[in-house]
């Protein structure tokens, strides 16, 4: 299976760059997650629940 | 500062989710009609504007833009008033955007059947209308920008960054595919053309999936799942990982749809080695859909909205896993061009989209409607003919798939293909077309009682049209907040520059070097322009909707050569404006049909297929014996193709005419010569100039630079 992505004649290093990229931009991402606060990350995924009017308080109590 | 009082419009949600239904249900009829004309020819009709070429991009673009679309606009309206605090920027330009859109969705279906098509598979329609597409969509974004910054919530949740990638990637991808030149009203060529065509259709058509089927659909998860589990979802964390991964490794991804064909290898494997690597992000969203419902599972068992949830999301693990092993060589020698691809969509729509609608839709028509609804119990129904409707949909195709991807590769000991002929490995499959249709129908049936189910709701209750709400107004910022993803949620305009940049990135390494580096797509001197009654005829072909079943794409391998001929090399495409390659073969290939049969063979085919090929389910086109051929629309067409590069000599434009003729007389009097009595003006004359012509300039002279 390996031999599809070395073997190109020349023409791996499109290959070899964008998975290098890849990896660049994958690092960044990890970086900025590792540097963010939990108290932050709680406080956004609670945003769809807070609640917005009186019928959509009475509703989620049904459900 | 003072606490601001305001009102969410409901009113341009409830009609959007009114025509989710009704486009839903709409776009599903064509389907079952698409899905029982491949196995009763009869339910064509004999007309062409009901003719299966012609129905099969109503259904698709029915379901993606007119079901799905409308369904994600109403998704957007909802939750994006409420995570920002805010109303919509502009009543009036909601409203332009919804009319807008739906005038789109009832031109497109005019068009399209009258067979107004530029033939890239889901943007089939023709200029007016992607001009159109793209004002409309412009309205939306200055709509959804707008209510970013009066928005009343600082930071951005993720469901808004999977709406604004959605609006950024989409309006790229729509203009860079529809870039064309006008012929006249209706009709237009590609500036792409052959091998570089498919590049970019095949680039679209995949990235639509991911930004028009999936992104959204994403953003909708993490707003309405939390809703209906009164949970938050599992991880905040892994939904960023998620988002920037997603967004840009997909793009990449496009050529695994042109595995094997004349593209060239290093961009194949570029798409397969991206494609293996969207496992993980695909499946960190499915996964953190999943565990929001730990420890609310209980709710599943008695909420049918919430098993809607988990089956679209089941679906879209299985369908984003199934996508990379598709996309694996050695798999897709066998898989593509089969009834797989169609049934790995399926589960995708079906499942992951439809489900997902349908889970939204129990839930947000009751609310803005302030009551509750009308029946659980027909919800519940819904849910189990939906689940049947896509195994019943699915395990026929799979099946069928492989016993065709099989049959076509068989065979005998002495060296001969066990099936030669094409039509026996069809009619082998045609029981699972039928328990497809019943699949296809038990959907239907499950979507038309939920639209009876919600009317029956939206009766009961009454609209709250302006839903009141009240929220502090957003201080400046003074502090510099120190999380960098945290300063980068809350502005949106640098939000949306760098998802542009991420999608940029794979797009520009995947094409450039096809247009740009010429020893990509190595020429042939033996190949030459269409003549003036070929395009003609290339332009009926377009027409009638013919690559929706054939392909012209011979792949090398022993058991398509020793069927086709010899297979299809890049340099053979140069003057395809547009590209003709086709995605599934429902018929054989036709890239080497060029001199294989008498002009009369082709004349009897049309007229009725069964008369040459006994069994066929292919329909008849009667019409081209019988309707005049346009020749006045000939010299515009070659002009445009000569400014698009095509090389025709300077003035040819004024001889074509009369080149036209020449050659359509030639091809009467050999029909005459056997019997058949037509003349020179008829399409079919135009039609059997181009099949005859199909892959024999290699013949002529192979000699490949």
């Amino acid at each position: 299976m390996f031999k599809q992505i070395t073997n190109l004649n020349g023409d791996e290093r499109y290959l070899i760059f964008s998975l290098l990229m890849f990896l660049a931009f994958f690092i960044i991402v990890a970086i900025m997650l590792f540097r963010m606060k939990k108290d932050y990350a709680e406080q956004m995924s609670q945003m769809p629940l807070e609640e917005d009017s009186e019928i959509n308080k009475i509703d989620t109590e049904n459900l | 500062m003072q606490i601001e009082k305001f009102s969410y419009d409901n009113k341009i949600v409830r009609n959007f989710g009114i025509a989710t239904l009704v486009w839903g249900i709409t776009g599903m009829t064509v389907g079952l009609l698409a899905a029982i004309q491949l196995f009763w020819p009869f339910m064509n009709f004999e007309t062409q504007y009901t003719t299966f070429g012609r129905i099969r991009p109503i259904h698709t673009n029915g379901v993606i833009f007119a079901f799905v679309g409308n369904a994600i606009f109403m998704s957007v309206y909802y939750s994006m008033q409420r995570l920002l605090k805010a109303r919509m920027y502009s009543d009036f330009l909601s409203k332009v955007h919804f009319w807008g859109w739906q005038s789109i969705i009832v031109a497109s279906i005019i068009t399209l059947a009258m067979g107004f098509t530029s033939s890239h598979e889901y943007a089939e329609m023709e200029w007016p209308i992607d001009i159109a597409v793209v004002v409309v969509w412009v309205i939306f974004g200055i709509n959804m920008f707008g209510t970013i910054i009066k928005r009343r919530e600082r930071h951005m949740y993720v469901a808004i960054w999977f709406y604004i990638a959605t609006f950024v990637t989409v309006a790229v991808l729509y203009i860079v595919n529809s870039v064309q030149l006008p012929v006249s009203g209706w009709k237009s060529y590609y500036i792409y053309a052959g091998v570089q065509d498919a590049l970019v259709q095949w680039w679209y058509g995949h990235n639509a999936v991911a930004f028009f089927l999936t992104t959204p659909f994403l953003g909708m998860m993490y707003y309405f799942l939390p809703k209906m589990a009164n949970r938050p979802i599992y991880s905040y964390k892994l939904s960023i990982l998620h988002f920037w991964s997603l967004i840009f490794i997909y793009i990449w991804a496009g050529p695994h749809h042109l595995l094997y064909t004349a593209l060239p290898e290093w961009v194949q494997n570029l798409g397969v080695v991206f494609s293996i690597m969207l496992i993980a992000p695909s499946w960190g969203g499915m996964i953190n859909g999943l565990l929001t419902l730990r420890g609310a599972w209980d709710k599943v068992r008695s909420e049918p909205m919430l098993k809607f949830m988990v089956v679209a999301l089941t679906c879209y693990g299985m369908a984003t896993f199934e996508g990379p092993m598709l996309s694996l060589k050695q798999v897709n020698a066998i898989a593509h061009f089969t009834d797989w691809i169609v049934a790995h969509v399926h589960v995708g729509a079906l499942g992951w989209n439809g489900f997902m609608v349908f889970g939204i839709l129990y839930w947000l028509i009751p609310r803005i409607y302030n009551t509750t609804l009308y029946s659980k119990k027909l919800s519940s129904i819904h849910f189990w003919l939906g689940t049947l409707g896509i195994l019943f949909y699915a395990i026929p195709l799979y099946w069928a798939a492989v016993v065709q991807g099989l049959m076509w590769k068989e065979f005998t000991p002495e060296g001969t293909l066990k099936y030669g002929n094409f039509l026996t490995t069809v009619l082998q499959i045609l029981p699972m077309y039928m328990m497809r249709a019943v699949g296809g129908a038990l959907y239907l049936s499950g979507v038309i009682m939920m639209a009876f189910n919600l009317v029956k709701t939206m009766k009961q209750g009454q609209l709250v049209a302006n839903e009141y709400a009240e929220a502090m107004p957003l201080e400046p910022t003074i502090v510099k907040e120190k999380g960098v993803h945290r300063r980068l949620e809350r502005k949106p305009v640098l939000f949306m520059v760098l998802a542009l940049i991420a999608i940029l990135i794979g797009g520009m390494v995947e094409m450039m070097p096809t247009f740009m580096i010429s020893s990509n797509v190595p020429t042939i001197a033996s190949v030459k322009p269409y003549t003036p009654l070929e395009i003609q005829g290339r332009d009926i072909y377009i027409r009638e909707g013919c690559m929706g079943c054939h392909t012209q794409m011979i792949r090398p391998f022993r058991s398509e050569t020793a069927r086709y001929g010899e297979y299809s090399k890049a340099g053979e495409y140069v003057y395809d404006y547009t590209y003709l390659w086709g995605s599934k073969r429902t018929g054989p290939d036709l890239h080497r049909i060029g001199q294989k049969y008498p002009n009369k063979w082709h004349y009897d085919h049309m007229l009725d297929p069964t008369i040459t090929s006994p069994g066929s389910i292919m329909p008849a086109y009667p019409w081209l014996l019988t309707q005049d051929l346009d020749y006045a629309s000939t010299p515009g067409k070659i002009r445009a193709l000569t400014i698009l590069g095509v090389p025709y000599t300077t003035d040819y434009a004024d001889k074509s005419i009369e080149d036209a003729r020449r050659q359509a007389e030639l091809i009467v009097k050999d029909l005459e010569a056997n019997q058949v009595k037509t003349d020179s003006d008829k399409e079919i004359i135009a039609l059997i100039a181009y099949l005859q012509r199909l892959g024999t300039d290699i013949k002529v002279n192979a000699d490949t630079k």
